[in-house]
């Protein structure tokens, strides 16, 4: 029975930091129809922030945390402008900007290589080796703050969307992006302004993975393939879906882990991709996809 | 002049296309009923895709209480008074009635002035009260309709364009719609609306313009055009009047 609970708790946490990871690339889904293949090189870059600001001035990576998401997000908009303004009226706009971010992966990938070389880097502040101990569970101090501070930057972008006119011009441009034109919603620049939040939820979660996870440039693509599965199942597009995904697989995969043996529990993510896709493509939150 | 908006020989086609339109005409005079007809693809939904901004106007104008509209955006027009509600998909799916309402006012920068007006609308229409807090896609299509025309009313606009509300609707939900759109024409918001069914749009409206490839063949009271031989030539061939 603890060791239910120990691993659930462990799953949890993880799936928590997951749920923010994926959170950007979906609310960019939602808005944009554009799947960001270099948000996980993005991630990396905010992580790179944070690891960087602890090993020079001795920095507590969840307190750089807002830099690292306000670096990214002045990011994201450089090259929302510089990639997806030009291609907007291109008639290939989907193809031509899967193939774009793709591009940008490999280019993020080898300025950080360059720049850092590929060295694993993991950030290291106390909590990163320090545990709760209640009776005889344990709860890794890390992973638990990571987790805890992911859902809280969750639940703020669940108001935002939920309550702001911002957010509320967001999700329109999501359901109907020619309803919320013809309403008056600008959605040039709401794309803009959510292609940027986006990028900033990458650069925060890379804070926080940054101490949970030890990361280097090519990491990008282990992750690429977990984010995908995540963003899948919860339905492309809709952030709630891609937090019960995240939760869901990542207890799954810490289960499989324990019993199966930890090579599987990876494994669990990209499974679950090819058996959704095959047999529930729209997710648990999205909509089916339409008959053309 | 009696007009409100006067559309001249206007040119007009998706991005870089061919022009769909080419000597698309009409006019449009207030408090009344306008009704496009015309085979399918004849440009009429394009037409009114022109008139809101969404398409570049190539050649001709648009002129809408004396200044033209020529350029402006979708926005930019929707202040100035001319509402649009496309074809089918006009609402948020996963949004609630009265989020969709609100959407609905997003021009309106009193957000007091907005919310009352909800209420208004969600006083008038009790199916919509009924569901003010249920997602718009759960609704059935004539709830859902009638949502995306009450929802034209929070800006209260000069005009406001439906392109066939009367789409995949059951008969009896077809004449609730146009007895909506009587209700806004009399309350002094003009009607332009695009219908497949030529008789049953003419019938319920005051104007027809008879729109074929892409330009107006006439354009009349609705009476004169319903008995207009030309009419029933456009429409033979499988196409149906009634
Ligand atoms: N988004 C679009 N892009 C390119 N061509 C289009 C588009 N929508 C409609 N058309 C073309 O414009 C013509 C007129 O279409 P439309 O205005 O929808 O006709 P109607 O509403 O009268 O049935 C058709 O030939 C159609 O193929
Ligand atoms: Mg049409």
């Amino acid at each position: 029975m603890t060791d239910i609970l120990q691993i659930l708790i462990l799953g949890l946490a993880l799936g928590g930091v997951i749920a923010l990871m994926g959170s950007g690339l979906s609310l960019v889904f939602g808005v944009m129809r554009i799947v960001n293949l270099a948000h996980p090189s993005l991630i990396i870059c905010g992580a790179y922030v944070s690891y960087w600001a602890f090993k020079l001035w001795g920095l507590d990576p969840i307190a750089t945390l807002p830099i690292a998401a306000l670096i990214m997000a002045a990011i994201g908009v450089l090259l929302y402008r510089l990639m997806f303004e030009s291609q907007a009226k291109s008639a290939r706009y989907s193809e031509m900007t899967v193939l774009l971010t793709f591009a940008l992966a490999m280019i993020v990938e080898g300025f950080l290589g360059a720049a850092f070389t590929n060295t694993q880097r993991v950030t290291s502040p106390d909590y990163a080796t320090d545990a709760f101990f209640i009776g005889s569970l344990f709860i890794p101090k890390g992973q638990f703050y990571a987790g805890v501070v992911s859902l809280a930057i969750i639940g703020a972008l669940t108001l935002f969307l939920n309550y702001s006119r911002l957010g509320y011009a967001i999700r329109a441009t999501t359901q109907n992006r020619e309803a919320a034109e013809l309403l008056g919603v600008n959605v040039n620049l709401i794309s803009m302004v959510a292609f940027a939040i986006g990028i900033g939820l990458a650069g925060a979660a890379g804070s926080l993975v940054s101490f949970v996870f030890s990361f280097f440039p090519a990491k990008q693509w282990e992750w690429i393939a977990m984010l995908m599965s995540v963003v899948v199942l919860g339905g492309m597009g809709s952030v709630l879906g891609t937090v019960v995904a995240s939760l869901l697989l990542s207890v799954v995969a810490a289960f499989v882990g324990t019993w199966v043996g930890a090579t599987w529990s990876t494994m669990t993510f990209f499974l679950a991709l090819f058996v959704i896709l095959l047999i529930r493509p729209q997710g648990l939150f999205g909509e089916k996809p339409e008959l053309a | 002049m009696s007009e409100l908006l006067q559309v001249t020989n206007i040119t007009a086609g998706y991005g870089d296309g061919p022009a769909i339109l080419d000597g698309a005409r009409l006019t449009v005079e207030p408090g009344k009923v306008h009704c496009i007809i015309g085979p399918n693809g004849a440009g009429k939904s394009t037409l009114l895709k022109a008139i809101c901004g969404m398409l570049t106007i190539r050649k001709g104008d648009v002129v809408f209480k004396g200044e033209r509209l020529n350029g402006l955006r979708p926005d930019q027009i929707l202040r100035k008074g001319i509402c649009f509600v496309p074809q089918e998909r006009a609402l948020f799916p996963k949004m609630t009635v009265r989020e969709n309402l609100r959407m609905g006012g997003y021009v309106l920068d009193d957000t007091k002035l907005r919310d009352r007006r909800i209420d208004e609308i969600l006083e008038r229409f009790p199916v919509l009260r009924e569901r003010a807090d249920q997602h718009a896609g759960t609704m059935s299509g004539g709830q859902q309709q009638t949502l995306a025309m009450a929802r034209t009313l929070i800006v209260k606009p000069d005009i406001v364009m439906l392109d066939e509300p009367s789409l995949g609707l059951a008969p009896k939900v077809v004449q609730e719609m146009f007895d909506i759109m009587k209700m806004m024409s009399k309350e002094g918001v003009t009607v332009l609306l695009v219908e497949q069914n030529a008789m049953m749009g003419l019938k319920n409206s005051d104007w027809g313009v008879v729109l074929d490839l892409g330009r107006t063949l006439f354009e009349g009271p609705a009476e004169a055009v319903l008995a207009d031989p030309r009419i029933q030539e456009l429409y033979l061939g499988g196409r149906k009047v009634a």
